[in-house]
């Protein structure tokens, strides 16, 4: 009985077999992350660059030669799905994402709809979730969000630094507080106006208006002829522009401004009417910055998108950092797969990447930030680290 | 004198809603029905404001343009919507709803939801007698006066004005005795609408230009011709000043938080002693 033609098959199935394994091996050396962020809709004007900002670092990370984890080198990837600023598909996207069971990470939303929805769906797995959106910070440490990081500093920590800056540079002692009549209005009052007060600055007067307001001339009346040098504004650019706007038209109305916000476009239009204006960039300034490590983003970003950068780009550097603190907590804890080491060992590292990044044991960011200023018709910035 | 600088605040703001209430009232004195596409007609006013002075030739001829442009698109609409539901009130209703959505989607399709503003041709502010007041305002003010006694001496004095009052008064009647009821009800339209497209000017010379900007006067409007009572020309216009003034009052000295609230509270207060409105008269329609 002849063999030879069975041998030459068993030949070629040891090979097919051992090419499988090897091809199965290779495919193991990756680390998949998932991002889940708004790339359409009106909330993508703040995840769209955020999301650029997964990518870019990723993609850097990989050309260094990707993550070494106990002497393996591992390349990146990361499966990115469309929240599409809607709730429901930040839901359907997270659980497409969990399904994936090589997905341990997941990035993104920086925004309160979608990201609650989505953050409530990751909160059940065993992920770690690195969001952005403000309602993330109530989640973080309580049960569901051990494994759990916002890397934008709360309001709280945010005025530590935003408010002595603010009255330094502006050089205001009377202030007035005038904000939409929301409870995030009054949680800014209950943080900043003691603030305010530490620093040495009187705030005779809050006010609080209906929110879809148009008309400010009653509500600013109010602040009208008090010997104010100052007022603390918010929570969006089109109600500031409108407060600045009608406070340089009706007169006797202070002319310096801090603004809870993070955008100087509301006052760049009136910067001969207005003495002074301060606001949050709560990432890096990147129009004014004299950080040779920003200047250096900033170019490898246009690079990367190849696009200019927009007034919006600086939420491209939200996530951007995390990205090589996650990449270097894997390193550190010789695991790809130990997610409660690795998240902890993120939130106990401090980082000096673009940004300097480090968090309390819960999770909320405790970086510095810059603080935009709009003074004598110029604009630049300050960083501003909190206390 | 804060008292005084207020009170004129609210006169100026109530000048804009009686603007923009004519049109409303107007349409429902002729047509009997509640159009609520009016304040469509503010929104894309205010809008051409901003591109003709974005283009460099100023706030007046703005002004000009804004007004004959809305008057233009109310005929139209009147012409290709309207003149077609004459017989029937919900279908008019129900046809101004679709007109709203199919403006607000275009608008914001193409001019974005990003807020517009121009510069108004009075910057700044002046004192007099102890009073601080804006610029604008005072002009806005002026030349709402303007419109809304331009507007009535139309109505009183000519014959077209006097063939709308007919026919508010009775359409049949009007037409048994020889009106054109057709070309009065497109005159209305135009009417209605250019003094829309004005009100969307000057509320573009002082304050931020949305898609969704139209909802706040048109709401207003509404108030105001059920305030002034259905179909009165002057009735409207006297709301609007008092709901001006009640809105800044109220505001300025008790809560600002509760602006609009101050609009719904007077009109309850108004309904309960005028039940059919300030210059409402016996169920039937007064222009």
């Amino acid at each position: 009985m002849d063999l030879r033609p069975n041998l030459s098959a068993a030949r070629v199935a040891a090979v097919a077999l051992g090419g499988l394994m090897l091809a199965t091996s290779c495919l193991a050396q990756t680390i998949k992350l998932g991002m889940v962020n708004s790339l359409t809709g009106p909330h993508a004007s703040f995840d769209l660059p955020a999301s650029e900002g997964v990518l870019m670092a990723v993609d850097e990370i990989n050309k260094r030669g990707g993550v070494t984890v106990k002497g393996k080198k591992y390349t990146l990837t990361v499966d990115s799905e469309d929240a599409q600023s809607k709730p429901e598909f930040a839901v359907s996207g997270a659980q497409r994402l969990l399904r994936d069971d090589d997905i341990k990470v997941i990035f993104g939303i920086m925004t309160r709809g979608p990201g609650m929805a989505a953050a409530t769906a990751i909160g059940k797995s065993d992920v770690l979730y690195i969001g952005a959106f403000t309602l993330l910070d109530t989640l973080l440490g309580k049960p569901g969000g051990e494994l759990m990081i916002r890397t934008l500093n709360n309001d709280a920590t945010v005025a530590k630094s935003f408010v002595p800056t603010s009255v330094t540079e502006l050089g205001v002692k009377k202030v007035g507080i005038m904000l939409p009549n929301e409870d995030v209005s009054r949680s800014i009052v209950a943080v900043y106006k003691p603030l305010l007060e530490a620093n040495g600055v009187q705030v005779p007067i809050v006010e609080y208006f209906q929110p879809d307001t148009q008309d400010f001339a009653p509500v600013l009346r109010k602040f009208q002829n008090q010997g104010l040098d100052g007022m603390l504004t918010g929570t969006n650019d089109a109600l500031v522009e409108a407060i600045l706007r009608q406070a340089t038209e009706l007169g006797g109305l202070p002319r310096k401004f801090m603004y809870r916000g993070g955008s100087g476009a509301p006052a760049i239009k009136y910067s001969k009417a207005v003495d002074g204006f301060t606001w949050q960039i709560l990432t890096r300034d990147i129009d004014n910055t004299s950080d040779p490590k920003v200047k250096a983003w900033v170019e490898r970003y246009k690079a990367f998108t190849k696009k200019d950068v927009s007034p919006n780009s600086y939420w491209a550097l939200t996530f951007y950092d995390s990205v090589f603190m996650v990449a270097k907590a894997m390193e550190e804890v010789g695991s790809i797969t130990d997610v409660k080491a690795i998240g902890a060992k993120v939130k106990s590292t401090k980082y000096e990447g673009v940004r300097t990044m480090r968090f309390d044991k819960d999770g909320h960011a405790q970086s510095d930030i810059d603080l935009g200023i709009l003074k004598n018709g110029k604009v630049s910035s300050v960083r501003a680290a909190a206390s | 004198m804060d008292l005084i600088q207020t009170l004129l605040d609210g006169l100026m703001v109530g000048g804009l809603y009686a603007t923009v209430a004519i049109g409303v009232t107007l349409v429902f004195g002729i047509m009997g029905i509640l159009n609520f596409a009016h304040g469509q007609m503010v929104m894309l006013g205010a809008y051409t404001a901003f591109f003709v002075v974005s283009a460099g030739l100023g706030f007046w001829p703005a002004l000009l343009i804004g007004m004959v442009a809305m008057g233009a698109l109310g005929l139209v609409l009147e012409r290709v919507v309207f003149r077609h539901t004459l017989g029937d009130h919900m279908q008019g209703l129900t046809a101004s709803l679709g007109v709203i959505m199919v403006v607000e989607n275009l608008a914001a399709a193409a001019f974005t939801h990003d807020p517009r503003t121009f510069e108004p041709p009075l910057p700044g502010s002046f004192q007099i007698v102890g009073l601080t007041l804006s610029s604008q305002r005072m002009l806005v003010l002026v030349l709402v006066v303007v419109l809304v006694v331009a507007c009535h001496l139309f109505l009183q004095k000519t014959r077209i004005g006097k063939a709308i009052r007919a026919m508010g008064q009775n359409r049949t009647g009007a037409a048994l005795v020889g009106i054109q009821t057709t070309q009065v009800t497109a005159v209305v339209f135009v009417l209605g609408s250019a003094m829309a497209g004005a009100a969307g000017v000057l509320y573009g010379s002082l304050f931020a230009i949305t898609p969704y900007m139209a909802a706040a006067p048109l709401m207003k409007g509404f108030i105001l011709t059920v305030l002034g009572g259905l179909g009165s020309v002057p009735g409207a216009v006297l709301a609007g000043f008092l709901l001006g003034v009640a809105e800044s009052l109220g505001s300025r000295y008790l809560s600002a938080s509760f602006r609009d609230g101050y609009g719904f509270m007077l009109l309850i207060i108004a309904l309960l002693y005028f039940r059919r409105g300030l210059f409402g008269h016996r169920g039937k329609v007064r222009v």
